[in-house]
């Protein structure tokens, strides 16, 4: 068991290696596209500062909790869309019956699938959150916690994505709903929680959980909590469950097609 | 016990059913029609170790459906199968590591990465330890004759190079039956011949079984000891390739060319299919009328040229095709 779960490890980084390669090929794109990302999410910041200019508080968040926020969500994002870029076009891999040549292999369908890639832009998404840090206070503990949670809300953006994906084996062009979710999660990740209220709050706990990945270990990096840090961790680790139990539902329904397709 | 042995196979498929035009679109979206398509129906087969089979049949006659069942790409709705005593459907990873598979329509490859760089990632895909990977890459470029382009980008590899590399990754992992749907397609005749010859000699060395589906009645020919003919996702033909040709060539080409002009009709055993005068093509059917008759018939002393050929196996599959036997 041990064995298969170091080799399947072993296969997904060989792929994402073999990805980046293949984006090395061109270096210049590749290192524009990360500086661009970089400029692109700084942009942002500069209109935080002339709203901070106006007023000095934002739902009960300064200056550079909102930094530590951008830093965080682009954190999570870029660790997504880097590591398994494959997972926000599920469906398109599903319905044109790519899924095929995944399936003669004896390593996990689900992974290889969604590791096939890589977004160069996304390694600067999460150079600006390490980035971020410098300004906000670098020390190994919060070093440690925007690491930690990068990689979970990375994995819950990635699970959502391949859960509503997923509903491809089911229904046509699901692809609609899919990115319809990841761009809720995207959109409220960018703004202080105390701004939300009522329903809209109760949302964002559950069926779209940015309070999760994003606010709560806002503020446990504010303040360190175990509590709290452990609850991310487990919602972390059941959305991946649930993402790879409904993926293999999925896969049952599965019906392939004759396409000419190329592994590109 | 057979190596593949399939029992009463069946799949269907759901298919949205829309009228013409964007009325039946919108129509479409408020009142869903499905029609159900039985893409195989109550198909058995075994398969004996170190066969070269040929499953073939029209297009969209439920081969690929088959392959895909057997490989575990696809859960069948009814039956069983069994590759190597392994259910494909409760334990795909386990076969895999036993089967290969090439889809002449579908690259498995990176085409940014040399042959050689792919074979060590398929090695890796099948826990293989590196050492042993480069001694099965060095047997296998010998034998594929893989020298010259090992170390080229597969994006820069002509279809028939690319084949080639897809035979070989699909083997790394030295598996004991190889699917192969429709290898040949889109090569030259040349290529063909070489990838033929090179599929032949791996069944040979590696007693390799060998699962085949194509269009090209070359491949089937040269290579398949044994054909499965599928039509409306039923078998209707499995045998010999001995005995399809045995059975299914009972009739001959005579095609004549003659001193005089001969009047010749259709009759009871013979068809006239051409007469241009001095040249005639006859059709003879054996069972009625022996060649020797036609040519009693034609004059033996009035014959300059003859030529006594079998119908082309193309067109005995075409037949099976439209007759369904």
């Amino acid at each position: 068991m041990l064995m298969a779960v170091r080799n399947q490890f072993k296969v997904s980084l060989l792929s994402i290696k073999y990805a980046i390669m293949r984006e090395l090929l061109n270096k210049v794109t590749f290192v524009t596209n990360i500086v661009f990302m970089i400029l692109n999410n700084a942009s942002f910041i500069i209109q935080w500062v002339v709203l901070f200019s106006i007023k000095d508080d934002f739902g009960g968040f300064g200056l550079k909790d909102v930094l530590i926020l951008w830093g965080l969500s682009a954190m999570a994002y870029g660790f997504s869309r880097f590591f398994f870029k494959k997972a926000f076009s599920l469906s398109e891999t599903i319905n044109t019956g790519k899924l095929d040549s995944f399936l003669v292999q004896p390593k996990n369908v689900l992974l290889s699938a969604i590791t096939t890639d890589v977004e160069p832009s996304a390694l600067g998404d999460i150079l600006y959150g390490y980035i971020i840090l410098f300004i906000y206070g670098m020390n190994l503990k919060n070093f440690i916690l925007l690491t930690i949670y990068g990689m979970t809300g990375g994995l819950v953006l990635t699970s959502i994505s391949v859960i509503l994906n997923s509903l491809s084996f089911w229904f046509s062009k699901t692809d609609v709903i899919a990115d319809t979710g990841n761009s809720l999660m995207i959109n409220f990740s960018t703004y202080p929680d105390g701004i939300f209220k009522g329903v809209v709050k109760l949302m964002l706990y559950t069926i779209v959980p940015v309070g999760i990945v994003v606010y709560i270990p806002i503020q446990v990096i504010i303040e360190f909590n175990i509590i709290k840090l452990s609850i991310t961790i487990l919602f972390t680790i059941f959305i991946v469950c649930l993402a790879f139990l409904v993926f293999n539902k999925g896969l049952k329904k599965y019906s392939s097609t004759n396409l000419m397709v190329a592994r590109i | 016990m057979g190596i593949i042995e399939v029992k009463k196979l069946s799949k269907t498929f759901k298919v949205k059913i829309k009228e013409k035009g964007l009325k039946g679109s919108i129509k479409s979206i408020i009142k869903p029609k499905y029609k159900t398509i039985s893409a195989v129906n109550d198909v058995n087969f075994e398969i004996e170790k170190g066969e070269i089979i040929a499953f073939i049949g029209p297009n969209g006659a439920g081969k690929s459906t088959t392959i895909k069942m057997l490989t575990g790409i696809l859960y069948p709705d009814a039956g069983s199968i069994k590759v190597l005593d392994i259910d494909p459907i409760k334990d795909r990873k386990k076969l895999a590591y036993q089967i290969g598979t090439v889809f002449g329509q579908k690259e498995q490859l990176w085409t940014h990465l040399t042959p050689y760089d792919n074979f060590k990632f398929f090695g890796a895909i099948y826990d293989i330890p590196e050492s042993r990977v480069e001694k099965k890459i060095d047997e296998l470029r010998e034998l594929f004759e893989l020298d010259e382009f090992i170390n080229t980008p597969v994006r820069n590899l002509s279809l028939g190079q690319r084949i080639r590399c897809e035979i070989v990754a699909s083997l790394i992992h030295e598996p004991k039956v190889l699917f192969l749907d429709e290898p040949t397609i889109g090569l030259d005749p040349v290529v063909k011949e070489n990838i033929r010859s090179l599929i032949k000699r791996m069944n040979k060395e590696y007693k390799t079984t060998i699962f085949l589906t194509s269009h090209d009645v070359g491949d089937i020919e040269k290579l398949c000891k044994r054909v499965i003919i599928i039509n409306n996702g039923m078998v209707v033909l499995d045998d010999t390739m001995d005995n399809l040709k045995y059975h299914y060539l009972n009739k001959k080409i005579v095609e004549v060319k003659t001193k005089e002009k001969v009047n010749l009709d259709d009759t009871d055993g013979i068809t006239v299919l051409k007469d241009k005068g001095y040249n005639l093509k006859l059709e003879v059917d054996i069972t009625k009328k022996s060649v020797t008759d036609a040519i009693k018939l034609l004059n033996p002393d009035n014959i300059i040229d003859i030529n006594i050929s079998n119908i082309p196996l193309e067109d005995i599959i075409s037949s099976i095709y439209k007759e369904g036997i």
